[in-house]
């Protein structure tokens, strides 16, 4: 049942647009370590682990810990992690 | 004896007659105890300062990740390689777990490298008040990466130990009382820059050049190291100008 209730989430979740960035901004970053760590964005995320909140950074409120599918853990650094040349690979979901 | 060998060693005596001159010859031999010998010890022999040192056995980190001791996992994807830990790293014993990554800097193969490289970036980027404690543990590692004198991992080391004086309060002010154990080598490479006139230098963007690093540690260890930390930078490496003072 509570599998059933998932994938009806999923199903209700599905983005509508797709766009890939030409500048770093905030948004890519977070994007990045979201699909670093295997997850489309903040929704999937959600979705797939409601019982972990998405553990960030005090003082700019960037992603610190997330939760990979397999239960293993990503940390990210304080500052800036997606380089120039990973930004354009990056994909910015849209509902 | 052989009949060559003989009508070599004639001839040899016949002209050393002639021109009655006694060779020189190799010296705390038999020879050399004859009168009027000349000896000649020859050129001194490198000492080697910069000669990057062959460990003979493998390091501790070796070992545990062999046995699969440590809870990390190699994640690889178009992004590049990232460690998966399998547990929080705040509930990791630092004690036992940073000591172990620290002494992984002296290696120089995948994944040793990446994972020890990688295991003490994350674990001191998330490790606040519990890195303080461990210092003393750290300073035996630290000083075998650098003796081992080669380029890769004296980089290594020198970025960590950038980390390692930021990382949380008092670190760097902790680190004063080892600086004789880890300057002597940063005093021997502090001049090592390439001259290669005004061709570019890639290792300038790729940091890996190692008298900037350098530079840049000492720095960093003066401004973290509270008042006592130039004196003793400059007791340990003397042509270190202070980067505050002046």
């Amino acid at each position: 049942m509570a599998s059933g209730v998932k994938v009806a989430a999923m199903t209700e979740q599905k983005p509508t647009k797709m766009v890939r960035p030409k500048h770093w901004d905030e948004t890519v970053e977070e994007a990045y370590r979201f699909q670093t760590a295997g997850y489309r964005d903040a929704v999937e995320y959600q979705t797939l682990k409601p019982d972990f909140e998405v553990d960030r950074w005090p003082h700019n409120g960037y992603i610190k810990k997330l939760v990979r599918k397999n239960g293993y853990y990503n940390y990210f650094n304080k500052e800036r992690e997606c380089p120039d040349k990973e930004i354009h690979k990056t994909k910015i979901y849209m509902y | 004896m052989p009949q060559e060998t003989l009508r070599a060693k004639t001839k040899y005596s016949k002209e050393a007659n002639d021109k009655c001159i006694i060779p020189r010859c190799q010296p705390f031999t038999v020879q050399a105890m004859r009168k009027g010998c000349e000896t000649d010890v020859g050129m001194p022999p490198m000492a080697g300062a910069f000669r990057a040192r062959n460990k003979s056995t493998a390091t501790s980190f070796h070992k545990f990740y062999e046995r699969g001791d440590f809870p990390i996992a190699l994640e690889h994807d178009t992004k590049g390689n990232k460690i998966a830990w399998k547990v929080e790293i705040e509930k990791l014993d630092y004690h036992h777990y940073l000591p172990l990554f620290f002494d992984g800097l002296c290696e120089t193969d995948h994944p040793h490298e990446f994972f020890s490289r990688q295991g003490v970036h994350d674990m001191l980027e998330h490790g606040g008040s519990k890195i303080l404690p461990v210092i003393p543990q750290l300073i035996i590692p630290l000083k075998n990466a650098l003796n081992t004198r080669k380029k890769p991992v004296v980089c290594t080391t020198l970025k960590v130990l950038q980390h390692l004086v930021v990382s949380a309060d008092m670190v760097g002010e902790a680190l004063v009382p080892y600086y004789r154990q880890i300057l002597p080598i940063l005093n021997i490479f502090k001049n090592s820059n390439v001259n290669s006139g005004d061709g570019i230098d890639y290792s300038q963007q790729k940091r890996e050049n190692v008298g900037d690093l350098i530079q840049e540690t000492l720095e960093s260890f003066e401004r973290h190291g509270g008042e006592d930390a130039f004196i003793n930078i400059k007791y340990m490496v003397p042509t270190y100008e202070s980067c505050m003072l002046n």
